[in-house]
């Protein structure tokens, strides 16, 4: 099976958000990006299909700024046979449905029968991607999948938590799967192939190449304005008491008084 | 201007979810008074009768069989309605289906896209404003969407569902036969229905109740239950919890949990690691009850009580029942 997994590198979890001077976008200065969230999971669910079927090849692509070539690597260290960054323009890396134009582009040339991608990123959380790529390529699309297994000669089975309950779906292939878990926690680079991976190859598509291949799709139509960080919370307003019951009546009168959530 | 504003409605047998309700409420105050509000869904008869109540001026329907639903056939179906409406924005509801849809109807039918959206504004003809939270509700980005047609999902609980304003307006059938262009065998097989009985589920509860460590034990996590139940919240846990194996791990909160964002958010015996964080801090209200007066949850809350949890639940759990009439159960 030819995997093919989308990542994006995000902001490390314990980053302190600042916004850029402009006040358009994240500060990025001294932010270290890596692969993360459900990215993680998708490479690991790569990974372990990869070990059931035999003949199996991963290979990570990431569009963005240069950034991209830290995931890339993450993603190869952990066991990707090959990477492929795809430069995004200066203004626009962040419009999704461009991202998935470039990608999808990409693709012509790269062979896939299952693409894997999070079921969104950690940063913007747009959740946009898999599936406009998908439909950019004519293949089924399910986003907020477990447990993707292989099913049949040429099929795979999965689940898809979903408000109603857990669906049980098999598809053919090739197909797009945003992915909420794997079987496992993702697993951790071995020290070693940390160290090989820094040396690895990593293809390049340059942003003017893309950008005649897109033609008069190249430009972004959804671009950021602002950035902004929530006014501190005041801090929690603390209820003063005595015993248990008093606690709970003042909190029951706040809430349904102050905060009005619940009548 | 006159904006027509295509709702894309998910249908159950006769009932219209809650996060279309809400599309509406939005659709209706973009159309203004002078654009117009339709709608298309997935459904039967009745499923188009439950929807002409919200007040569309037309409506467009077609009946797949649910095995058959997958987001590559709605965005078919869904791109017709918006060619046959004209309509130049498309609402879908803050749903695992309608997040799932956004990217694909994006493409299909040529518009520019946005999810998780909490306020939208048209500017000028062709273009939008939209805010939404980034980084698990840590910051909030504005983003300005252009060209004639834009797919909007919402994030839910961030609108008021829309009332019922009636109406008979004129339905038409979508052609099932548009589907033959869908490529691809996916088949549902199966579909577990969520538990009932046991409130609301996570991802779309108003209200949520978490517990963590400071709980003690797997027993006494029943009193977390037992709040939730007086206030029909669904219930929650860090991964202390899940990972002690007190509850399972579709219960966990956070960056490998469920992201949540209810109108009220109740932490007990939760720390509040980053981790955590990123999964509830959006939510509009929160309250936490912590034994540590240093706890990084009360960083967060909006409301703070310093003391033990196994005395408190139990007595907000009384205080909830009285007020709401309940009787002890
Ligand atoms: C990669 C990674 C991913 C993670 N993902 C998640 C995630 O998705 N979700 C998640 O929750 N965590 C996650 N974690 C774990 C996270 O870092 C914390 O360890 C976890 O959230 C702690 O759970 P807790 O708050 O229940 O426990 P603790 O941190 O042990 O806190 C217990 C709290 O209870 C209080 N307490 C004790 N007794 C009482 C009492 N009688 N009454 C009231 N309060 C009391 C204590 O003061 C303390 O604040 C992740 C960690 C990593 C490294």
């Amino acid at each position: 099976m030819e995997i093919v997994v989308l990542i994006k590198p995000v902001p490390e979890s314990e980053t302190r958000l600042r916004a850029s001077p402009d006040g358009r976008r994240l500060d990025s200065e001294g932010v270290r990006f890596v692969l993360a969230g459900y990215d993680e999971s998708a490479v690991e669910q790569a990974l372990l299909l990869k070990e059931n079927v035999p003949g199996s090849k991963v290979h990570a692509i990431s569009f963005g700024p240069a950034r991209c070539g830290e995931a890339l690597r993450a993603a190869i260290a952990l066991g990707a046979d090959a990477a492929t960054w795809i430069e995004a323009p200066p203004e626009g890396s962040d419009d999704p449905i461009l991202a998935a134009r470039a990608l999808a582009s990409a693709l012509s040339s790269i062979p896939y029968d299952l693409l894997l991608g999070g079921k969104h990123a950690g940063d913007d959380e747009e959740g946009i991607v898999v599936g406009a790529v998908a439909e950019l390529l004519g293949i089924p699309s399910f986003g907020s999948v477990t447990d993707v297994r292989p099913a049949g000669p040429s099929g795979l089975a999965f689940q898809r938590p979903t408000e109603a309950g857990i669906e049980s779906w098999e598809t053919s292939l090739p197909c797009a799967i945003g992915l909420q878990q794997a079987w496992n926690d993702p697993r951790t680079a071995k020290l070693p192939n940390i160290l090989r991976s820094r040396k690895a190859p990593i293809a390049k598509v340059d942003w003017p190449t893309v950008a005649k291949a897109l033609g008069s799709e190249s430009s972004p139509r959804s671009l950021s304005e602002e950035f902004r960080l929530p006014a501190p919370r005041s801090g929690a307003k603390m209820i003063e008491f005595q015993t248990p019951e008093e606690a709970a009546e003042k909190l029951v009168r706040l809430l349904r008084e102050e905060a009005k959530v619940f009548p | 201007m006159t904006p027509t504003v295509l709702v894309i409605a998910e249908t159950s047998g006769a009932a219209v979810a809650g996060p279309t309700q809400e599309a509406f409420g939005v659709a209706r105050s973009l159309a203004g008074a002078d654009g117009s509000v339709v709608a298309v869904t997935i459904g039967g008869p009745s499923a188009a009768r439950s929807l002409a109540l919200l007040g569309p001026k037309e409506i467009w329907v077609a009946d797949v069989p649910p095995e058959s639903i997958t987001s590559g056939a709605v965005a078919i179906l869904a791109a017709q309605a918006a060619e046959e409406s004209r309509a130049e924005i498309a609402l879908v509801g803050g749903t695992s289906f309608g997040r799932d849809l956004t990217g694909r109807l994006a493409v299909r039918w040529g518009a520019a896209a946005a999810t998780g959206v909490t306020e939208v504004a048209i500017v000028r003809p062709g273009a939008l404003r939209v805010r939404r939270p980034v980084f698990g509700g840590r910051a909030t980005e504005t983003r300005a969407l252009t060209g004639p047609r834009a797919v909007i999902a919402l994030r839910p609980h961030a609108f008021p569902e829309a009332p019922a304003t009636g109406g008979a307006p004129p339905i038409h059938v979508l052609d099932p036969s548009l589907l033959s262009a869908s490529k691809g065998g996916a088949r549902r097989r199966s579909l577990a229905p969520a538990e009932t009985g046991s409130g609301p589920s996570l991802a779309d509860a108003a209200i949520v109740v978490a517990g963590g460590r400071g709980m003690r034990a797997a027993e006494n996590f029943r009193l977390i239950e037992e709040l939730a139940r007086s206030l029909g919240a669904a219930v929650g846990a860090s991964r202390a919890v899940t990972d002690a194996g007190w509850r399972p791990s579709s219960l966990q909160v956070g960056q490998t949990g469920r992201t949540v964002s209810p109108q009220l958010y109740i932490a007990v015996g939760i720390s509040g690691a980053i981790q955590h964080l990123v999964g509830m801090v959006s939510s509009r209200t929160i309250v936490a009850i912590n034994t540590d007066p240093g706890a990084p949850i009360f960083k967060v809350a909006d409301y703070g009580i310093v003391g033990d949890a196994l005395a408190i639940v139990p007595a907000l759990t009384r205080e909830i029942r009285r007020v709401r009439g309940l009787s002890e159960t």
